[in-house]
This record gives C-alpha cells, structure tokens and sequence, in this order.
C-alpha cells in the first residue's frame, strides 16, 4: 500500500454568479495515489462537513471521462497537467508529497458561474439547437447500408464526434473562444454524407451563435487542442472556415 | 446564404480576412526588402529604384490606399480580437499556464498584440522619417529626383536610430512567425505534419526576411554605406 | 388486484404490427393540444422527446444534469444489438429474440422481447441517418461485431464509446426540437413527486437545481425515463448522480416497482482500490472476444503473471463452458469469478479480482490490430490502474452495472397509474432476470423512438383535449408541500454523519447480502440492518447549505433516503424469490457445480410491489403478473 500524502488546496468559493469570489484554503493529510482528483475532492468535503463547514460546489456525473460534467482548472490548467484526461481521470499518482493545487472554474462570460466552481454551460447547448444536428425525423430513415461511406471518412467523423462537451476548451484558450466545440460538430457531421444537405445553412447558424453566446474569437493558439480530454485536433476549426466560406459562396 | 457584410463580421470571417491581409502584407514586406536592397547596388541604384515608383502617379497612389487599406484592416481585425477576448473573459485565472503538447502559445502566439502595436508605432514614424524626411535632391538621367539614398545612409548614422530599427525588426520576427503560420491555418490548413512543416518555414520565412532588413541599418551604421557592395 | 399486461392477440410475430393496427390515435392537428412531461434525457428520454416532438405533441422535458447531452446512456461502451444479419452468420429476429429471452432466463415477457428484437433494426437505421458513425468495413458498409450470450455478430458499435454516439444522435434529435419549440427544455431540474389526480397522472413538482425552487408543471401524460438505481450500491459503474428518485417517488404514489432484486453485476470492472473510491469502471465486455480469463491454479501464487506458464493457468470459463467460453452471458461470467475467488484463487492486493489477458489475441492479431479495436479501453486502463495491459494481463472484478427491475409497466410501457409511463431502464419490462450485453442501448431507443410514440397516442386519444386542473389544484399543492416538507427534515436534523458515510454503509449492506449471491438467513439479516441504519439516518445525518441555493449534497440526501426504501424492497424481493434465475443467485438453489436452478413450476412470475408505507418496516403488498410462454419452450439456461 502506498503512503498518504499531504496536499494544499487552494480553491475558488463563490455563493452565486453576481456574488464576490475568493479563495479559501486547505491542507488534506490523508491523499492516496490511486484517488481520482474528484475523490480527492470528496474527501475534502467530507472533512469539510465534519467540520460544519459548507463544502465545495464542483459539477461530475460519471468519473469515467464521458459525461463532460467535470471541468476544473488545475493549476492554471483545464484537467489538469495531464493530456488527453478529463480530470476525474486525473489520478493523484500526477502528484507528490507536499505539493500546492489551485483549482479555478473554467472563467468565461459565456459560462456564469452558478455557485463555486459549477458555471452554466447551456451556451454550448444553444450553439447546437442552432443547428448541430441531421434533420431526420424518427421513422423516416432508409435503410443504414444504403449509403456506403468511405471507412476513412467515417473514422474521421468519429475522431470529431468524439467531443464530450466539458468546455475545457473554451476555459483554457486565451480568447475565451468556443470554436473548437463548435468546429467539432460541424466537422463530424460534415464528414458524413448524412450530413450533406444542411451543411451551410449549419455552420452559419452555429458560428453566429457562437458570438451571440459572447464568446471570443480564435486565434489560433491551439491550447483547446492541448486541453481537449478527447484530443479533437484544431482540423475541427479549420473545417469549420472552409464550410463557411463555402457557404458564402454557394 | 449569408451576407457579405455578416460573413465579415462573423469570427470565422474576421480570422480568415486577418490571415488574408497578413499574407498580402507578407508579400509587400518582401518586395519591400527587395527594393531596399538595391541600396547596396551602384551609388544610383537606390534612387532610381524610388524614382520608377514616384513616376508611377496615380497609379502610386492606388498602391499605397490599397497597402494602408490592408494593413489598418489588419490592425482593427486585431486589436478588436484583442478587446473581444476582454469581453469574453472578463474575469481572469489566478494561475494560467499552457499545457504545452500541441499548443501553439508561445512569446510569438501571446505578445502578437504588443508586436503588432509596436508595428504600428514603428509603421507611423518610419514613413514620418522617410517618405516625409528631409527632401534632398539628385539628378538621374538628367532628371531631378529625390535623394532618399542619402537621407537613408544619414539617418542610419544615428546610433538611436539603428537600435531602434533594430529592436522593431527582432519583434517582426516573432509576430511574422506566428502569423505565418496562422494565416495558413486560418485558411484552413489542417493540423498536422504539414503543419509542422509550415511552423518550420514560418520560422525560416521570419528570420531570413528580417536579417534581411536588419542588414542594412547595420551595415550602414558601422562602413559609413558609401560606396557599392557590389563591384562592378 | 390482477396484473393486466395488455399483451395483444396474435402470432408472436405479429403482436407489435396488429396492436398497432388497432391503437387508436391522435390526430396531427390536435396533438399540439395535448402535453408530454419526460423525465430524464438518456438513450429513452431524449428519443422520445425528439420522436413525440417531431409527431407535434408539446414536450416538457427534464434532466438532473446541466444538460441533456450528459445522461448517463452517454457512457455505454459496447454496442447495440440489430438482427441485420449483414455479417450472414444466420442472424434473424427470431434468433435475437430468442437469446434476449433465453439470456434473461425466461423472466421476461415474450411479445415485449420479440417487439424489441423486431424494431432493433429500425433503430441502426434512424441512428445511420442522423449521422452516428459507426464502425465501418473497407467496403463502406457497417461492421458488427459479437458479445457475449450470442452465437452471432450483431452488435453495431462506434469504438468504446457507442452509448454517447447514441446518446448524442438523440440529443442533437432533441435540440433540433427545442429549437422549434417542441420541446421546452429543463436542465438541472430533478422530479420530486408525480401528482396523481383522480386516479391519473397530471403532473410531476420539481426542484430547480440552481434556485432550489420547488416548481409546478402540469400535463396529459408524464413519461419517467429516469434510468437504474444500480447507486442503491454506493459503488456501482453508474454516474455519481444517477438515483432512483423518480421511480420511486412514483411508486409511493401508487406505482408498482418490479423485480427489484434483478440486479446485473457486470464482469469486466476494475477492482476496488480503497475507501475513497467514489464509483467503479467498467471495461466493456466486447473485451472478452479477445481476452482470456484465467487465475493461477495455485492458491497464493505471488509471481509476476506473465511468469506463469500457460500449464499454471486456469482459464475457468473456457474449462467451464467449452461451445461459449469467455463469452457466457454476464451473469454467468460474473459468478464464476465470485467462485474462483472465494476458493481462494483470486489475483492483486485484495485477492478480489482476476486476470483479463490479450497476451495471445495480441500475438494472433497484432498489437495494431488490438489498439484499434479496444484503443480507448486499454488507455483507460492503463490511466487508472497505473499498468500497461498490452503488457499485463488486466486485472478485473464485477461490479454492479445494471438493473433489470424497475416500474411495472404494460405492453404500451405504462405503469398502473393511468397517464404514467417508465421507459428506458427505469421500466422492468424486456431483460428477464439477466440482461444481454449490447441490449441497454437497444431497449432504450427502442421504447424511446418507436414504442412509446406509438403507445402513448392510444392513451391520450382517450383523454379530453386541453383539460387542465390548474397547478394550484389541491393534489399540486399536496405534492409540493411533501417535496418542501422532506427537504426541511432533511435540512433540520443536522446530525454528525455524512450523507456520504451513511449511503456508503448502506452499500456495503447491499452488495455483501444482496450482491452476487444471497440466501435467506443474509437477505433476513440485511433488511434488520438496513432498517437500524434508515432510522440512523433520519436522526443523525448532516446535510450542509441551504434549501435556495445550489446545493448538491441536499440532491443526494433526498436520493439516498430513498434507496434506504429500495434497498429493503430489493431485500424482500429476493427472499421472495426462492429460486436462482438470471443474475438472481440464491445459494439454496443451485446444483454442486454451482450452477443456478431455476423454478418455473413457482417462480414464472413478475413480482410486482405495491407501496403501504413505512414505518420502522417498509411495508409493501406483492402482486403476480404471471408469464406465459406460447412460443417458446423453458429450458434450463445451459451454455457448456
């Protein structure tokens, strides 16, 4: 069995979205090198309530890094220092002995923040209701091998689709931008031939509402990309720009 | 399908015309560097260089719109992407560090405001310094034209002003590194090797473009620059 | 009171399009008159929100999560079961319905079963147009792939990751609707209570997750599709949040609950680690095509794994079960590494675990061939057990994954309070007493994008156009004074264990007597303890914060006073059951070999329970909904 291992927190309190943030601080002496980051946190709040004290408000659902619930800026980093993990797969074998951890929201416009570090991101169900999706109603599908689809293609849209939503994009880029979320369903669904048909009435809508939600513009830092826990490569963005020039001028 | 005018304001359309211009002013900094460096050739060389371009007219004059339409455009494009992010992001981390790996934030990525300003200064006095500098006068074939051959190997005398070009031209580099690269990601280049390849040239691009420019002043400041680098 | 599962006449392959011959129906135009509340936004949810929509009913639709996209379909890995026959193995309907009721173990209803193996391809077709990209053969056209209890290939799967493919083909379905004003979309809403009024559902009170307000929202008919209460388990491989809230606020409303004690404990997890641990992950059972199970034949053998010869190895399952091998149903899988394990012969620092090795797929294949396959499970693994598994054998151990019980419900998927449907997992209805790897995602959709649109008409054509009570009417108000009332007790007694700590004990109770195996005297035992530590709870627990805030421990309180109730039931189900059937092992009832005996003579029946009350007890009346086999014949389930 390993030895327990003495970690500083530091983490953001904030009681509503219009209320004064700050940090509150604590030193867990009992961390575990197999604990999630999450369990980390349960712990936390666990001694916190034994305390009487209110504990620390974070968003997670599944801890299998599918759901996209949890999205934590560790240290300045969403998910933390390692790639390709949500961090409720983060494991605290990332971390030693005595070390200090900042944990932050994800900090956008776009995202309020409901209550510590749980922020509201509907703006990303909005962008989608703008128009991310095939507009198939239920019973009028063909059969699923009329159309062939070339397996790379089809490879590829998954690699797109593969996006879970967390918004550790839009936390970690400089801009505060959503594109790589937005490029990333446009590019699956651009990949696809079911996807044909609506491609530019989609990525206009969707790119429009991306700046009605009040985010920032790409500029092309790629740290989405570097933060993504499902790795979606920047590609995304860059079909994103041809659809939509496309779109102008078709 | 969407308008002209909403297309440009879009984020797409607002990077993909920053790109644009970049590239078109990329192209006039090297056709820039090459009519300089005709300043090396015959003691005449330089000024008639400039005086094929005056003769041009009007013509000059369209040129010069269309450069400065294309740099302030870039400029806007820019500093409105800059004051955006404020907007989308108005309260900052405590702590913020890149996670590196495919991460293109680096000095040149993040200082491309504080280059791109500095640019501009340096844009506005340069032509202040030159293109509206001392008007000296010289004949060539039988002709009266402008010395600015003469105005460029004084001021370039002056130690200040060489650190200054100097300093201006290293600070290009970094945001011509950044920028090449993303002008052809912005036009939709996808990540990848190729993308490797063109952060490379990118690099290669800058760095050779602005030694070229860098050499001058230098070379200038420290032979005096009478006298022809080539001989004839 | 006699169950009436509504089965309608006819040849078994006929039921579904006969009943929907005569179903009556609603009119297009009138169908925007009439309101749909559904709860819950997974694979069941979300699709019939979409569908209903589409159909131009007005949908309300509800979720826990901050947004639908989140359910917890979402982290279905495997696959979803079609009989395609594209792979030309001699696939039909008939033979995916047979091994749905075969693998079920003969508990489930037969038209329900073959309706669902009946409309399974449907959904590969709905899913292909809305561009979920499944795996895909050279040629261009879709590949499959096999699971466990089948002889066939028939799973349709996008990598691991099929269930948020799914999931987000239903959810983009459904966004698209809320654009258009179909649906109106409430995230981070949790139902608190069904409001029943004269004898039929009206209505559900809320809790706005965020304000904490108790809200009113009245309707025609209210739809739960609210998924397993696998979390009565503390650790289980489903979400933190996914609880049992929903269904049974609707079943001490009147509705009756169904099979509690069909409980599926999935093979492939990873083992417990310590006490910290906040849930279980599962490793999805399509690894089992390639991977060998084994443990060492000796007892204690400490050596490195790869320093143990092939002769050393006890490869169980395919000593056990020569014609399926590693890929016996679940149920069967599972048990057996309880056995192996209990006999001594378990792998890692708990002994609580045994070896999953692609040593030999890896060397037939190629490391390539493998990484594409299982790529994202074996990261997975590698990241949270710190070991490389193309290098080691995994280690793996059941775990809680699935419940097969759930809300009683009728052919048409509604329960016996008139107006109130369970889909999805939350209903009992297709799995038996075991389900079929790759069949949770079929049934889900199934319910969500053709069954349920087609039922609920026939219920609602009989309801009156635009009939409205009010949300003020008494039954709303008795509703929501309960919902505030519970939130105040809970917040009031400020007791000195933690929510946590007490849905952690109870847990441990479950999983050690009501797990894998049970017998009478351990079921007896648990449901004494259960009922000391309900009572604990509801003087000493502390819950922190306020009620008008965002409060996320104040969400589990309400959702583990209810698991308190469920897990006393599910314990009385099985003492009831006196037989193993399915994931139901009794240890009375099982041969020398440890092979579960099942008594149809007694036992072929739905035990569905009637909520009384609580009072130190849970007080519940059982009801039987006696299973007729027409078609076909009983066999004891043998897979050697």
């Amino acid at each position: 069995m390993s030895k327990d291992m003495t970690i500083h927190l530091k983490y953001w309190k904030q009681a509503g979205p219009d209320a004064q943030g700050y940090f509150e601080e604590k030193t867990l002496n009992t961390v575990n090198e197999h604990m999630s980051f999450l369990e980390m946190l349960d712990v936390l709040n666990e001694e916190l309530q034994l305390e009487g004290k209110d504990p620390v408000e974070f968003d997670y659902d599944c801890r299998e890094g599918i759901c996209g619930s949890c999205n934590l800026v560790i240290n300045g980093q969403a998910h933390g220092p390692k790639e390709k993990v949500a961090c409720c797969q983060l494991h605290m074998r990332n971390y030693k002995d005595g070390d200090h951890i900042t944990i932050e929201p994800p900090k956008a416009g776009a995202f309020p923040i409901i209550k510590d570090l749980v922020v509201d991101r509907s703006a990303f169900d909005r962008i989608i209701e703008a128009g991310g999706y095939v507009s198939v109603k239920t019973g009028s599908a063909q059969e699923a091998n009329s159309i062939p689809i070339e397996k790379e293609h089809s490879d590829l849209a998954f690699d797109y689709a593969t996006c879970i939503g967390c918004g550790a994009c839009v936390a970690a880029c400089p801009n505060a931008s959503a594109s790589l979320f937005t490029g990333a369903k446009i590019a699956h669904l651009g990949k696809l031939p079911q996807g044909e048909l609506e491609r530019s009435k989609r990525v206009v809508a969707m790119v429009d509402q991306m700046k009605e939600e009040g985010f920032g513009d790409c500029s092309n830092f790629a740290e989405c990309e570097a933060v993504c826990p499902v790795g979606i490569s920047i590609s995304a963005i860059a079909e994103m720009r041809k659809d939509y020039v496309k779109a102008v001028f078709s | 399908m969407p308008s002209i005018k909403q297309a440009l304001s879009s984020q797409v359309g607002r990077k993909i015309m920053t790109g644009i211009t970049g590239i078109g002013l990329m192209f006039f900094l090297i056709g820039h560097l090459a009519g300089n460096l005709s300043i090396f050739g015959t003691a005449d060389a330089f000024n008639i260089y400039t005086k094929t371009l005056m003769d041009l007219g009007p013509l000059l004059y369209v040129i010069e719109a269309g450069l400065a339409f294309f740099f302030l455009y870039h400029t806007v494009l820019g500093v409105s992407i800059w004051l955006g992010r404020r907007k989308a992001r108005p309260e900052g981390y405590n702590t913020y560090k890149s996670k590196g790996g495919p991460s293109h934030q680096n000095l040149a990525s993040r200082s491309m405001i504080i280059s791109g300003s500095i640019i501009f200064i340096f844009l506005v006095l340069h032509i202040i310094h030159f293109k509206f500098g001392a008007d000296y006068t010289t004949m060539i074939d039988g002709e009266q034209a402008r010395d600015l051959r003469r105005l460029v190997l004084e001021e370039f005398q002056k130690t200040w002003v060489v650190i200054g070009y100097v300093f201006v031209l290293l600070l290009a580099v970094l945001h011509l590194a950044h920028g090449f690269w993303s002008a052809f990601t912005s036009l939709g280049m996808k990540h990848g090797e190729t993308s490797k390849k063109i952060q490379v040239t990118a690099y290669a691009f800058s760095i050779i473009l602005m030694l070229g420019f860098i050499f001058i002043p230098l070379y200038i400041y420290f032979t005096g620059g009478e006298g022809s680098l080539i001989s004839y | 009171m006699k169950l009436d599962g509504q089965i309608p006449d006819g040849p078994l392959e006929q039921k579904w399009s006969l009943h929907k011959k005569n179903m009556k129906l609603v009119a297009p135009n009138n169908r925007r008159k009439y309101e749909i509340i559904i709860v819950g936004t997974g694979l069941a949810g979300g699709a019939a929100a979409a569908s209903l929509a589409e159909m131009g009913y007005k949908v309300k639709s509800f979720c826990i999560q901050d947004s639908a996209r989140r359910a917890h379909s979402i982290a279905a890995q495997g696959g979803i079961n079609a009989a395609k026959n594209y792979p030309n193995d001699g696939d039909s309907v008939w033979r995916l319905f047979y091994d749905t009721i075969k693998g079920g173990d003969y508990r489930s209803r037969e038209a329900n079963v073959y309706r669902l193996a009946e409309v399974a391809n449907n959904i590969i077709d709905q899913a292909v147009a809305q561009g979920v990209p499944f795996a895909r053969e050279y040629s261009g056209l879709l590949d499959n792939r096999s699971f466990g209890g089948a002889q066939v290939s028939r799973t349709f799967y996008a990598r691991g990751q099929t269930g948020q493919q799914l999931l987000l083909g239903a959810y983009q379905a459904m966004m698209r609707q809320v654009q258009e004003g179909g649906v109106e979309y409430f995230p981070r809403h949790e139902m608190l209570e069904v409001v029943i009024i004269d004898g039929k559902a009206r209505g559900i009170i809320t809790r706005d997750l965020v304000s904490g307000e108790i809200v009113r929202h009245e309707a025609d008919a209210v739809v739960l599709a609210t998924g397993g209460y696998g979390n009565v388990f503390y650790l289980s491989t489903n979400a933190k949040n996914s609880n049992v809230t929903a269904a049974w606020r609707a079943h001490k409303k009147g509705a009756f609950f169904a099979n509690p004690c069909y409980v599926q404990v999935h093979p492939t997890c990873i083992p417990v680690s310590g006490d910290y641990q906040s849930k279980l992950t599962l490793m999805s059972e399509s690894l089992r095509n390639d991977g060998r199970v084994w443990v060492p034949k000796k007892k204690g053998d400490d050596r490195h794994p790869n320093d143990i010869p092939d002769e050393e190895r006890y490869y169980y399952l395919e000593e056990r079960y020569p014609s399926f091998g590693n890929l016996v149903p679940r149920d069967v899988a599972s048990r057996n590494a309880k056995l192996v394990c209990d006999d001594g012969l378990g792998v890692g620092d708990t002994g609580l675990a045994v070896y999953l090795d692609f040593r030999d797929a890896i060397k037939r294949y190629g490391l390539e061939t493998i990484s594409a396959k299982y790529g994202n499970l074996f990261d997975m693994y590698h990241n949270i057990a710190g070991e490389n598994p193309y290098e080691q054998p995994m280690k793996i151990y059941p775990a809680v994954h699935y419940t097969m019980g759930g809300l009683w419900v009728d052919y048409n998927l509604m329960t016996n309070v008139p107006g109130l449907f369970a889909t999805g997992e939350a209903n009992f209805s297709d799995h038996g007493a075991n389900r079929l790897g790759a069949s949770a995602l079929m049934q889900g959709l199934s319910d969500g994008y053709f069954v349920l649109p087609a039922t609920i008409g026939n219920y609602l054509a009989d309801e009156e156009i635009g009939k409205r009570y009010g949300t003020d009417h008494k039954e709303f108000e008795k509703a929501a004074a309960e919902a505030q009332a519970q939130i105040d007790k809970l917040l009031s007694i400020k007791g000195k264990r933690t929510i946590v700590d007490f849905h952690r004990t109870l847990g441990k109770i479950v999983w050690d007597n009501i797990g894998i195996a049970r017998n009478a005297e351990d079921l007896k035992k648990a449901i004494k303890e259960i009922q000391e530590l309900r009572e604990e709870f509801w003087s000493n627990v502390y819950v922190p914060g306020e009620k008008n805030n965002y409060n996320k421990y104040l969400e589990f309180a309400g959702r583990v006073a209810d698991f308190f109730e469920l897990a006393e039931l599910m314990a009385k189900d099985a003492l009831d059951r006196q037989e193993s059937c399915g994931c139901h092992l009794r240890e009375e009832y099982q041969s020398e070999e440890g092979e579960a005996i099942r008594n149809d003579e007694d036992f072929s029946y739905v035990a569905a329970w009637e909520y009384q009350g609580v009072n130190g007890e849970l007080k519940e009346q059982l009801h039987k909904e006696n299973l007729e086999f027409e078609f076909v014949e009983l066999k004891q389930r043998s897979y050697k």
